[in-house]
């Protein structure tokens, strides 16, 4: 499935060797060495997907994230060096839809494009709008409301929204939301499912903190209130 | 405690030791004063008596003894005394005997319902026996309200030193319970925790020196922590580049002549190795430097682990969920467990020609995984070194595809042992070797 990449990675041997290779699968990849120019590469050309190293000189990885959703629902793919929960949690929560740790497995990093860029299509999904109180959601157009406001979701967490409000009612396990979501395995780091709901709260939820839309059902998942 | 017992008994020897002196004092020189005056009277009633044609009523009638002292005298069979209340019953039958026998005596003794002392005094040069009875009655008073006031001082005394221990020992304790407090926090892992400064000049040491140690035991522990996460950065962007490499020329691969596609075939695979065990080594370095605390939860264990099962190999290895694990949960950190198992899993694949059997089960708080394989077992000898770090036995060198670390049973150990559980290896039952790990079900 070719796409635009924009890779933002200061170290130039793994930019070279990871560009080779997105190249090779069929991507067409475009280059920035810090947070700073890849802001601007970006601003000048639409990418389908931004791949950024959080460790960067100037800004670092986070803050090109949080600038980079501000502006777009792109989806952005974090490269970790470390797996500790902070750093984990933190670029999630500044709006990553998912991580790959370095050594970045390249097999393993063209999966995750590949997800990335699935979720991004609309593909077939039924005609259809879900209501739940004031919020709306037109699956195909993948548009959402709440209270006749248009709501920006990433591609990621409407595909989350999606998934929860094709069964409303129903309890959906992190692995499953994993799975059917981010496409991983059981292996999957369920971190990702519990930081995008937080993310989804707060943009659907009258209260996120007191969260009447999307439950956690403690010990076994989340589930939409119908 | 002790300065209660102290203070009791030091204020009751004290209060005991007055009374005693202060009783004994009081009654002999009451006793004595009674003999004087007795002495004194005698002689009188002596003089009068001598004088011829006296009567013994008119004698005592002169007598002008102190307030409370009756006399009495025993003259030609007859008693006389000063006062309608004494007789001879008043006089102690003892006292009365020896004066009787010609012997000066006196007597302590309960006298018509009061205390008083009995003085006898034979006069055979009148043919009579005088006696004197002195009431103690007002001694008697005085000393029990002597006794009352000591009793109470020495009761007063008791519980000021229970006050006082207690408040001296609350001082001394109350900075030493913060100690505790703020060194067990510290242990914990919350290192910028300190003690406030004391104003006691006494303790003000003990505040200044711990959080010394502190301040210099958490810069250690940053630097470390510092160094491995450096070391971390540094390892990993190299590796990045040589894997990414080694996939770009894989598709050059057909092109290329034999001996370069077996060099690029070894380049993968020890690029692949090296890379694992960089991981497997930054993340005991991680262990060690206490860098890696337990995120736990509660987790379905029959689902985790047959679900990790499933997804580790297309291979079906049969999950044995004993009934005591069915529906059973256990708080644990799952990405380790998951790690675990998968290393266990990975482990039966290389050395033991591929895992047969998992069992699940739960007992007593405990819950038991155990993964069966189809090799040659582990000998007796080897069962606790195969989980030391880079430990990997006599069929080290027999792996044609280069993996293993050495490293994958050490971290499963790790793990294990960071949930407070054990691992360990036995002989299965078909032959081959049996890991099985034990977790509290209730967490670490």
């Amino acid at each position: 499935m070719p796409g635009r990449i924009l890779l933002i990675e200061d170290d130039a041997n793994i930019r070279s060797a990871l560009g080779m290779f997105l190249h090779q699968e069929g991507y067409t990849v475009a280059e920035a060495t810090s947070g700073e120019e890849g802001l601007v590469a970006f601003e000048a050309r639409a990418s389908d997907v931004v791949l950024v190293d959080l460790v960067l000189p100037g800004i670092d990885g986070f803050e090109v994230t949080r600038q980079l959703r501000r502006a777009s629902d792109v989806p952005i793919l974090m490269v970790t060096a470390r797996t500790d929960t902070h750093d984990v949690v933190a670029g999630l929560e500044a709006g990553a839809d998912d991580y790959l740790t370095k050594p970045v497995v390249a097999k393993e990093l063209s999966a995750r494009i590949r997800a990335l860029l699935r979720r991004a299509q609309p593909g077939s999904r039924p005609p259809t709008t879900l209501s739940f109180g004031l919020l709306s959601i037109q699956v195909e157009a993948g548009v959402v409301t709440r209270d006749g406001q248009g709501v920006i979701l990433t591609k990621t967490e409407f595909r989350l929204l999606c998934e929860l409000a094709s069964h409303p009612g129903w309890v959906l396990s992190r692995p499953q939301l994993l799975e059917r979501v981010w496409g991983y395995d059981y292996f999957g780091d369920t971190r990702l499912v519990d930081v995008h709901i937080g993310r989804l709260r707060a943009k659907v939820e009258a209260d996120p903190a007191n969260p009447s839309l999307i439950i956690t059902v403690r010990g076994l998942g989340y589930r939409l209130e119908p | 405690m002790a300065f209660a017992t102290g203070a009791a008994l030091l204020s009751g020897a004290l209060a005991g030791g007055t009374y005693a002196v202060a009783h004994h004092y009081l009654l002999n020189q009451r006793q004595a004063s009674a003999e004087t005056q007795t002495y004194n009277d005698a002689r009188l009633v002596k003089q009068d008596l001598t004088a011829a044609g006296t009567n013994v009523a008119d004698v005592l009638s002169l007598l002008a003894p102190a307030q409370g002292t009756r006399s009495l005298v025993y003259r030609g069979r007859q008693w006389f005394s000063t006062s309608v209340s004494v007789g001879r019953s008043s006089v102690p039958t003892a006292l009365l005997a020896m004066v009787r026998q010609g012997t000066p005596a006196m007597q302590r003794e309960v006298i018509n319902g009061a205390p008083a002392v009995a003085v006898g005094l034979p006069l055979p040069a009148v043919g009579a026996d005088y006696f004197e009875i002195e009431p103690l009655g007002e001694l008697a008073r005085t000393l029990h309200l002597l006794a009352g006031v000591l009793a109470g001082a020495a009761l007063a005394t008791t519980v000021g030193g229970v006050v006082i221990g207690r408040w001296a020992s609350a001082r001394l304790v109350r900075p030493l319970a913060r100690v505790a407090v703020v060194a067990g926090a510290i242990s914990q892992g919350a290192l910028d925790q300190r003690l406030p400064a004391d104003r006691d000049a006494d303790l003000a040491p003990l505040v200044a020196s711990f959080n010394g140690m502190v301040d210099a035991l958490s810069r250690r522990i940053e630097r470390d922590a510092r160094f491995a996460s450096d070391v971390s950065h540094e390892l990993r962007s190299p590796l990045t580049t040589l894997q990414a490499s080694v996939e770009v020329l894989a598709v050059f691969g057909d092109g290329l002549p034999i001996e370069g596609q077996k060099a690029l075939e070894l380049l993968g695979t020890e690029t692949r190795r090296f890379s694992e065990m960089v991981q497997d080594l930054l993340e005991i370095a991680r262990i060690d430097g206490g860098a890696a605390p337990l995120e736990l939860e509660e987790l379905p264990l029959d689902e985790v682990i047959t679900r990790t099962v499933e997804a580790f190999t297309a291979v079906d290895i049969p999950v044995d969920v004993r009934p005591g694990a069915k529906g059973a949960s256990i708080l644990a950190d799952r990405r380790r467990l998951q790690r675990v198992i998968a290393n266990l899993l990975d482990n039966a694949g290389k050395y033991g020609a591929g895992a047969t059997l998992v069992s699940v089960d739960c007992a007593a708080g405990w819950a038991r995984v155990c993964i069966d394989d189809a090799g040659p077992g582990v000998p007796a000898g080897e069962r606790d070194r195969i989980f030391e770090r880079f430990y990997r036995g006599p069929a080290a060198g027999r792996r044609a595809d280069g993996s293993g670390t050495g490293l994958g049973l050490a971290l499963a150990s790790e793990h294990v042992g960071a949930h407070h559980g054990r691992i360990w290896v036995e002989a299965a039952p078909g032959g081959g070797a049996r890991f099985c790990l034990e977790l509290p079900v209730d967490g670490p």
